[in-house]
């Protein structure tokens, strides 16, 4: 085994993540799925770092979570705020602006 | 371990960024300490303030060049310019964005928390709008600034998410029609993060081919990697997903059309002039500094993408029937236009810059004038609402007909001297399909604003058709502003097109 | 780094150890991942991603890097995830994913998308990589993992650190915009400003009779009667509506055995 079984797992959860993205209807869900694609993203990083040879792939994985951090409590208010209004987190609800 | 030493800093270099980053904090406490009453005016102070005092010191840094702090920022002439072009259309929005003559409290909602439509949110209906906006404002201008001269791939992420944020929020903040505007923050929101994690997984597999993000050291790996060009290819892939997604361009442009409705006016100007600017700031910083060597693997999917975008955008542009989504679809295919500037590389940097600063100013004025179109319910966008207002207003029609006109690329208006550099640069690059793909999709894309020229001028008003508002001196003075520089540009272009001709390098080493 | 502890050998190779532990795991982290995607409540669709993510926290520390292992296992598990369930408990728990498709052939297209997009990225990764040995993190850990993070951090990276600042403010900003419900001076209700209200003249401090107390009916549409005698509307919730009774629902109702209904044996 050599450590490019990792990257394919990675590949393969990114590719469920963007599948959930794709086909899920509950806002929250595919936020979830979003995050899916990045922890691949990250597991894709830390890899690298360990075949190149250097820690800057962690400490990209690391800036990763800190800005999904904050891209979550964004996320979860705008979602809140929906869900406040019109009592539904689907995004098939979300259909008012349409030509 | 005391063998940590911070990398050299040219502090000047980063005076433009750090001043505007510092002032949106400063904004932030503000929001804290000051009074309620006197929020608004410190808030739009600090703001103006911050803009015009980065402007200067971009003005003042205007022939440096140097790559600083470890690598992070690289200060060239072409990205000074960026960063000039998203100041000078920063300070320009800002008229829209702090303008409260038009409508009590001005076009953001007192606050947010109020479900749409409660009794709370019907009490608070002429209630001054959040100060908040400002500071984010800043955070967002701050961070399309830092996106432009990002060196190396992790820095960009870290800026397309401090300008992201503050958007996805400022959209949901609009005073009228609150569920679009939530609506809008949500499609935005949700369709940003989808891209950026296409972009973060770009970034990885390039970290895994090159060993590094730093542009620079990743046009080095080009040149004499051993590693298969597979990783290249798809990691530059996926980068380009996160970077056409926000430039709007075809097949990634779903989102625009909605965001541009739902948001609120001030704000969708800001979106269409100065993230465009930065869009495409990163996206030729990309492909000239790291990527031009692998030229080959890319300008085919990247000349398709460019005629899809203004194929579809112009043809779309032609169906609509609401002022905001029609300039959503134009400002896509304005995106293929700029492609072309991308895809010509290092020649026609100067002419994208150039496009850049006509666009911005002749959208931040459509959109300036798009508020002032109202009825009770707030900005009447629909088309059939606008027939005949020539008779009623004569002043607000001419302007917006020599907007339209501009946008249509007519001699003698920036839209036509804009277009006309960029595709001679695109045509002394050999890229003489997309010329005419380009110069053919113009004239599709000319009818729908001669539509709404005709429907000012010749239909007769309706019933119902809405007041122009007299404006406050803010949007006069951005609408003013945008239609003078349509003007100018397109009778006198020579100044600028010599000065971003001198500015469009990207430093590669 | 002890190469007993994390698994990799000085040169990058995988130890046996590191099979064995990544063969358990990534079959977990997968079932994670799909789960995600088809459970249809959206908790266990939240449960079955902390499954993910931890698998992957355990792959960080056997690839070399024990701190980002812990912050993934601290922030995202810890932190991120359990907002995801607050939210979720706060907004959704009991809605349920309709699998109406609305825009049809969507998921059929989504999938066959997907199986497309990771069979090409499957192939070029295994092609792209499998001749290049990995390096190994060895050298760059000699001085400890922590301290070759805090070293890059702080020099090549600084001006991106400091700029997350800037995202986490915004952050902060916009949760507080979206979520506080800020009160005026006068709006602002304490103890003290209720119980005056609550005994001020004309007003009824004592708890509200419940529906079809003291009545003739049960009805919940029956008002109830104050001690003195008379109806309070107040105890009639505003969703019933109102209308009158006709004579049969009026009667007292039937008990045990009676056929008729008034019929009291």
């Amino acid at each position: 085994m050599t450590p490019e079984y990792y990257l394919v797992l990675a590949a393969v959860l990114f590719t469920i993540g963007a599948v959930g993205v794709l086909i899920r209807r509950n806002a929250i869900v595919v936020f979830m799925c979003v995050e899916l694609m990045l922890n691949a993203a990250n597991l894709t990083l830390v890899t690298f770092a360990r075949i190149n040879g250097s820690l800057d792939g962690q400490i990209m994985a690391f800036f990763v979570m800190v800005v999904a951090a904050a891209e979550v409590v964004v996320g979860l208010a705008i979602i809140m705020s929906i869900f406040r209004s019109r009592r539904s987190a689907s995004v098939d609800d979300a259909n008012l602006l349409k030509y | 371990m005391n063998d940590i030493q911070l990398p050299p800093i040219d502090y000047a270099a980063l005076l433009p960024m750090l001043i505007v980053f510092g002032l949106a904090c400063v904004g932030i406490l503000a929001e804290a300490f000051v009074p309620r009453k006197h929020r608004f005016a410190v808030q739009a102070t600090l703001t103006l303030a911050a803009l015009i005092a980065g402007l200067v010191t971009v003005i003042i840094n205007r022939d440096l060049e140097v790559t600083t702090i470890g690598g992070a920022v690289t200060i060239d002439g072409a990205g000074l310019f960026l960063q000039g072009i998203i100041l000078v259309l920063g300070i320009v929005a800002f008229g829209l964005i702090a303008e409260r003559r038009l409508e009590r409290g001005g076009a953001f909602v007192a606050n947010a928390a109020h479900a749409a439509d409660s009794d709370g949110d019907k009490k608070q209906l002429n209630e001054a709008g959040a100060t908040e906006i400002f500071p984010l404002t800043l955070f967002a201008i701050a961070g399309m600034m830092l996106f432009c001269v990002s060196g190396d791939l992790l820095t960009m992420f870290v800026a397309l998410e401090v300008f992201s944020l503050p958007l996805y929020l400022m959209c949901g903040l609009a005073r009228r029609r609150r569920l679009l505007s939530q609506e809008s923050a949500l499609k935005y929101f949700l369709l940003g993060a989808f891209a950026s994690a296409f972009f973060l997984y770009g970034v990885a597999l390039i970290y895994g081919y090159a060993g590094s993000v730093q542009l620079v050291a990743i046009k080095q790996s080009v040149l004499d990697s051993d590693k298969s060009g597979v990783l290249l290819a798809a990691g530059l892939a996926l980068l380009a997903i996160g970077l056409l997604f926000k430039a709007a361009a075809v097949p990634f442009h779903v989102w625009t059309p909605d965001v541009y409705q739902g948001a609120p006016t001030p704000i969708t100007a800001l979106m269409a002039a100065c993230v465009k600017a930065a869009a495409f700031g990163g996206l030729l910083r990309v492909f000239n500094v790291a990527f031009e060597t692998t030229s080959w693997d890319w300008r085919p999917v990247i000349t398709a993408v460019a005629m899809a975008t203004m194929i579809v955008g112009s043809i779309l542009a032609v169906t609509q029937t609401d002022i905001k989504r029609l300039l959503a679809y134009s400002s896509i295919a304005n995106a293929g236009y700029l492609l072309v500037g991308v895809v010509s590389l290092g020649g026609a940097v100067g002419s994208s810059m150039f496009y850049l600063v006509a666009y911005g100013f002749s959208v931040l004025a459509a959109f300036g004038m798009v508020t002032l179109v109202r009825d009770a319910d707030g900005e009447a966008t629909h088309l059939s609402r606008w027939a005949g207002l020539g008779k009623g207003s004569p002043l607000f029609s001419a302007m917006f007909t020599i907007i339209m006109l501009g946008f249509a690329g007519i001699p003698l208006t920036s839209g036509f001297s804009s277009k006309f550099a960029l595709f001679s640069s695109a045509w002394d690059a050999n890229q003489s399909a997309l010329v005419i793909v380009g110069v053919l999709s113009s004239v599709v894309l000319a009818f729908p604003y001669l539509k709404v020229v005709v429907l000012l001028w010749l239909n007769p008003p309706g019933d119902e058709t809405p007041t122009v508002s007299v404006p406050g001196y803010l949007t006069r003075a951005v609408v003013g502003v945008g239609v003078l520089a349509t003007i100018v540009l397109g009778v006198a272009p020579s100044w600028l097109l010599d000065m971003v001709n001198s500015a469009g390098t990207f430093l590669a080493k | 780094m002890n190469p007993a502890l994390t698994g990799v050998l000085a040169d990058g190779g995988v130890t046996t150890g590191e099979a064995v532990t990544f063969w358990i795991l990534a079959p977990i982290a997968l079932a994670g991942a799909i789960g995600m995607v088809l459970l249809r409540n959206a908790v266990h669709s939240a449960l079955s991603l902390v499954l993910t993510m931890l698998s992957l926290g355990v792959f960080y520390v056997l690839q070399a890097g024990p701190f980002i292992g812990m912050v993934q296992i601290i922030v995202y598990t810890g932190a991120i995830m359990m907002l995801f369930l607050f939210v979720i408990m706060l907004v959704g728990r009991n809605t349920r994913d309709s699998l109406i498709e609305v825009l049809r052939g969507q998921r059929v297209a989504a999938i066959l998308l997907g199986i497309g997009f990771a069979m090409l990225l499957g192939t070029g990764l295994a092609r792209g990589i499998g001749s290049i040995p990995a390096v190994g993190l060895a050298e760059a850990n000699v001085n400890g993992n922590v301290e070759g993070i805090a070293k890059l951090l702080f020099t090549r990276y600084i001006f991106a650190f400091e700029v997350t600042s800037a995202l986490l403010i915004t952050a902060a900003v916009g949760a507080m915009i979206l979520a506080h419900v800020e009160k005026k001076p006068g709006e602002k209700m304490d103890q003290k400003v209720l119980s005056r209200a609550r005994f001020e003249k004309g007003n009824y401090p004592g708890p509200k009779a419940g529906p079809g107390v003291f009545a003739t009916s049960d009805s919940v549409a029956t008002p109830a009667l104050l001690p003195d005698g008379t109806f309070t509307e107040r105890s009639v919730s505003k969703v019933v509506p109102a209308r009158e009774l006709t004579i049969a629902e009026a009667r007292p109702k039937a008990v045990n055995g009676s056929k008729e209904y008034g019929a009291i044996k």
